[in-house]
């Protein structure tokens, strides 16, 4: 089980982690186009995503 | 289509995880580069919280597992194999600069914030407003140098920013050699101790993201 | 998540919940939807109008305070710039109040220009 850390140290953490993931990291010039354009305005709450990872976590100490 | 997590130095280790949609990984072997990427049973990626979680997941056991690893960023996918190879070979010899560098580090983050009264500039007049100013932009950057140049010294390669506008007066990271990480902790101890005023987050380590270019500091 | 970061804060010294919130304002997680609920268009626009406002303040006046560095700009440019400035600032306050704009709804996420600021 995943101990529950004060919630301003995950959503720091979750805040960098998401940085990199979307705007970090090398691009090539793929083929296909597949996430957002860069000047897409969709806008996902952190809410909805600490909830994720809880319910993740969840699936991860129900399986393997 | 083939849905690219990472780059990396062969030989390379899948490791056995699921990527997005539960799929499997796969190794592209391209000579001098491999890439880890998934065939994914659909035609667009939408940054889900699920997909992204799932991408930073795949590319942490992937750096995990190998020795010079280049994340890739969320979304780019391909037709097939020859699509990739030939954006690969487009860019092999940066790309395999980028490997070099990168190889045995892992990134650290750092974000400062400088508590701020919020209030308006107060001034007598348009001269004290710009000398009011220009201090605080000085005063901004001499802080930021204070600590950035110190953790900058112990990394392979730094990237900063100083906004001298906002609270969040440093946004670094840094490329720091596994082995020596445990300093590199110590030191931003030390320097958060110096500065009981400020509030500093150190986060990672972290797979190269902002490293995965051959000139760091590129976004 | 993989449960190895929670292990990811390093070290965190003071008000982390401000840092979230500033970190979360600036945009690097993803760009912010720009209000456009037609019940409420005209506060959209002004959203938007009063973001590009503000971006352009702050471009103009890091470009005026590099050249007062430089020292090319004369003491009369200087006080004008500076009055200039001060009452953009005050006017950018009361129109933010006047839409109930907070600082937060201000920010789009720039990518790569946001380096510029």
């Amino acid at each position: 089980m995943s101990e529950h850390l004060p919630a301003a140290q995950q959503d720091v953490t979750l805040l960098e982690l998401v940085d990199r993931v979307l705007n970090k990291g090398v691009v090539l010039t793929g083929d296909i186009t597949l996430s957002v354009a860069d000047v897409d305005l969709v806008y996902v709450g952190l809410r909805v995503l600490l909830a994720s990872v809880a319910t993740l976590e969840q699936g991860e100490a129900g399986g393997a | 289509m083939l849905y690219l997590y990472a780059l990396s130095e062969p030989p390379t280790d899948a490791p056995d995880v699921l990527g997005l949609d539960e799929t499997p990984l796969a190794v592209e072997r391209m000579g001098d580069i491999d890439a880890v990427v998934g065939a994914l049973d659909r035609a667009r990626v939408e940054p889900s919280e699920r997909a992204i979680l799932d991408h930073a997941r795949v590319v942490a056991a992937v750096a995990e597992a190998n020795v010079a690893v280049l994340p890739a960023r969320f979304g780019r996918g391909f037709t097939d194999g020859p699509a990739l190879r030939s954006a690969v070979g487009e860019r092999s010899a940066e790309l395999t600069r980028a490997l070099d560098l990168v190889r045995g580090c892992s990134e650290l983050a750092l974000r400062v914030l400088a508590p701020s009264d919020g209030a308006s500039t107060v001034a007598a007049s348009g001269r004290d407003y710009m000398r009011t100013r220009l201090d605080e932009q000085r005063r901004t950057e001499r802080l930021a140098d204070e600590l950035h140049e110190p953790l900058a010294a112990l990394a392979r390669a730094a990237t900063k920013s100083v906004a001298a506008g906002s609270e969040l007066v440093l946004s670094a990271a840094y490329l720091v050699p596994r082995d020596t990480l445990a300093d590199f902790e110590a030191l931003v101890t030390e320097l958060g101790a110096g500065h009981p005023d400020l509030t500093i987050a150190c986060t990672g380590p972290w797979p190269p993201y902002s490293f995965a270019t051959a000139e760091p500091g590129a976004a | 998540m993989t449960r190895r970061d929670e292990e990811r804060l390093l070290y965190g010294a003071g008000d982390l919940d401000a840092l979230a919130a500033e970190l979360d304002r600036v945009g690097t997680a993803l760009p912010r939807r720009i209000n456009a609920d037609p019940e409420h268009v005209e506060r959209g626009l002004a959203q938007l109008v009063l973001t590009l406002v503000e971006l352009l303040r702050q471009l103009m006046e890091r470009q005026a305070l590099r050249r007062m560095e430089q020292g090319s700009l004369t003491d009369d440019e200087v006080e004008r710039l500076g009055e200039t400035f001060m009452k953009l600032e005050q006017r950018m306050e009361e129109l933010k109040k006047e839409f109930g704009l907070e600082d937060r709804d201000l920010n789009l996420n720039l990518g790569p220009l946001g380096d510029l600021l």
